[in-house]
């Protein structure tokens, strides 16, 4: 499945109940991104920007589609559902898992790179995108470490991956900046070895360094090397048929005209228009 | 829809959730410093989303980094209720009252079940008084 989409790509950034406020009063917003798990009780002033024609794209977290385990078909049927709600043109969800052997890890982990990853990915997308009426993205995630089992760069994986499911793919543009430095690796090599002409959109978030490495919190500022980054793969990138940069903030939230200029700096890095302001 | 069965894969992953939540040991071929710095961050995190929900926490952010350590979270909500009970006799003033406020309201049990007869508790510096869903300190002067 392909995305339509009626605009070339724009900025948005991601609904949250603690920044409501600020993210209605954007004049230029066209997209958003809401937590699916939250839509058990959703927030009217979401569905107030989805009534303004605001598209909001529902992002699951606890599916842990890339878990050894089937995904659950009661989360699968409340993504569905929060799709409906929210006229979704796609939801997205994470190449991770979340738990395993009953317990929750309460965070996204990494799969291996390995073919039995790759099986269980393959079937827990086919049973999720079967319910579903708009097409899933997938996000590879930052990680701090890697599996001893890896057969694949992660580029190989994503690509087989995309191939086997027809998934889009979510590019979370700090997840490369985040992974290539933790490996000692070229992030623009990095973001060439993606299938970048799926991907449905990206997402931009701040990180600080800590015990040697770089952390990709969503509560700090966006550095000025991902900011880079976003430039680059802009260049890179089809110029339709995705819907453009989401700034991810998720705590420690600066007061708006923080917010507004970090949005000012995603836009005039991917050379898109500033949303902060009415269009001229 | 593949054949090939994730063998395997199941108990790797186990083993390095258990690795990370609940401090067991871990398995072969990781990176142990990676693996330490992103348990610590889970713990960390665990605890923001804790104080979201318990502001009163917030002098207690040390003791519950290194309890969520080895306690598998089983969801924000009962885990600040379990760290809370665990430490019943250390937790401040504000925290004790929060702790009092939220035994008055609710049953202790894995899902959110409100209480539905008025209610009183005693907790060190007064008593607490619920009833319909809302509560009230009594404090001793």
């Amino acid at each position: 499945m392909t995305l339509q989409t009626t605009t070339g790509p724009t900025v948005g950034i991601g609904w949250r109940p603690e920044i409501a406020e600020f993210v209605a009063g954007l004049p230029g917003l066209a997209f958003t991104e809401v937590i699916a798990e939250s839509l058990h009780h959703p927030d009217p002033e979401l569905l107030a920007l989805r009534d303004r024609g605001v598209r909001v794209v529902p992002h699951g977290v606890k599916l842990s589609l890339g878990g050894a385990e089937e995904v659950d078909p009661a989360r699968v049927a409340h993504l569905a559902r929060g799709a409906a709600l929210v006229a979704a043109p796609l939801v997205s969800e994470h190449v991770a898992f979340v738990r395993a052997g009953g317990l929750e890890a309460g965070h996204l982990l990494p799969v291996p790179r390995s073919r039995a990853a790759l099986a269980a990915l393959t079937r827990n997308i086919a049973l999720t995108t079967a319910e579903l009426d708009v097409p899933l993205a997938v996000e590879p995630i930052a990680a701090l470490f890697d599996w001893p089992d890896d057969e694949y760069t992660e580029g190989e994986f994503l690509t087989e991956l995309l191939d086997r499911t027809g998934a889009l793919l979510l590019l979370d543009v700090a997840n490369v900046y985040a992974n290539a430095r933790n490996r000692g690796q070229d992030p623009v090599k990095v973001l060439e070895s993606f299938p970048l002409e799926r991907v449905a959109y990206c997402h931009v978030a701040g990180g600080m360094e800590g015990d040697g490495l770089y952390h990709d919190t969503h509560t700090d500022p966006v550095p000025s090397e991902v900011l880079a980054l976003v430039g680059e793969a802009e260049e890179r990138l089809s110029p339709e048929g995705r819907l453009g940069y989401l700034l991810e903030r998720d705590g420690g939230y600066p007061p708006g005209h923080v917010l507004a200029a970090e949005l000012d700096a995603i836009a005039d890095a991917a050379r898109l228009e500033r949303i902060t302001r009415r269009a001229a | 829809m593949p054949r090939e069965e994730p063998s395997g894969l199941a108990a790797r992953q186990e083993a390095l959730v258990r690795a990370l939540v609940e401090g067991a040991p871990l398995p072969d071929g990781f990176d142990a410093h990676r693996v330490g710095t992103t348990a610590r961050a889970l713990a960390r995190k665990r605890y923001g989303d804790a104080a979201r929900l318990w502001p009163e926490l917030l002098a207690h952010r040390d003791a519950y980094v290194a309890w969520a350590a080895d306690h598998p979270t089983r969801g924000t909500w009962q885990d600040v209720w379990d760290f809370a009970r665990a430490h019943r006799d250390s937790l401040d003033a504000p925290a004790r009252a929060a702790l009092a406020v939220r035994e008055a309201l609710w049953r202790y049990g894995d899902a959110p079940r409100p209480r539905r007869l008025p209610t009183l508790r005693l907790y060190p510096r007064g008593v607490v008084v619920a009833a319909f869903g809302r509560a009230r300190l009594l404090g001793r002067r």
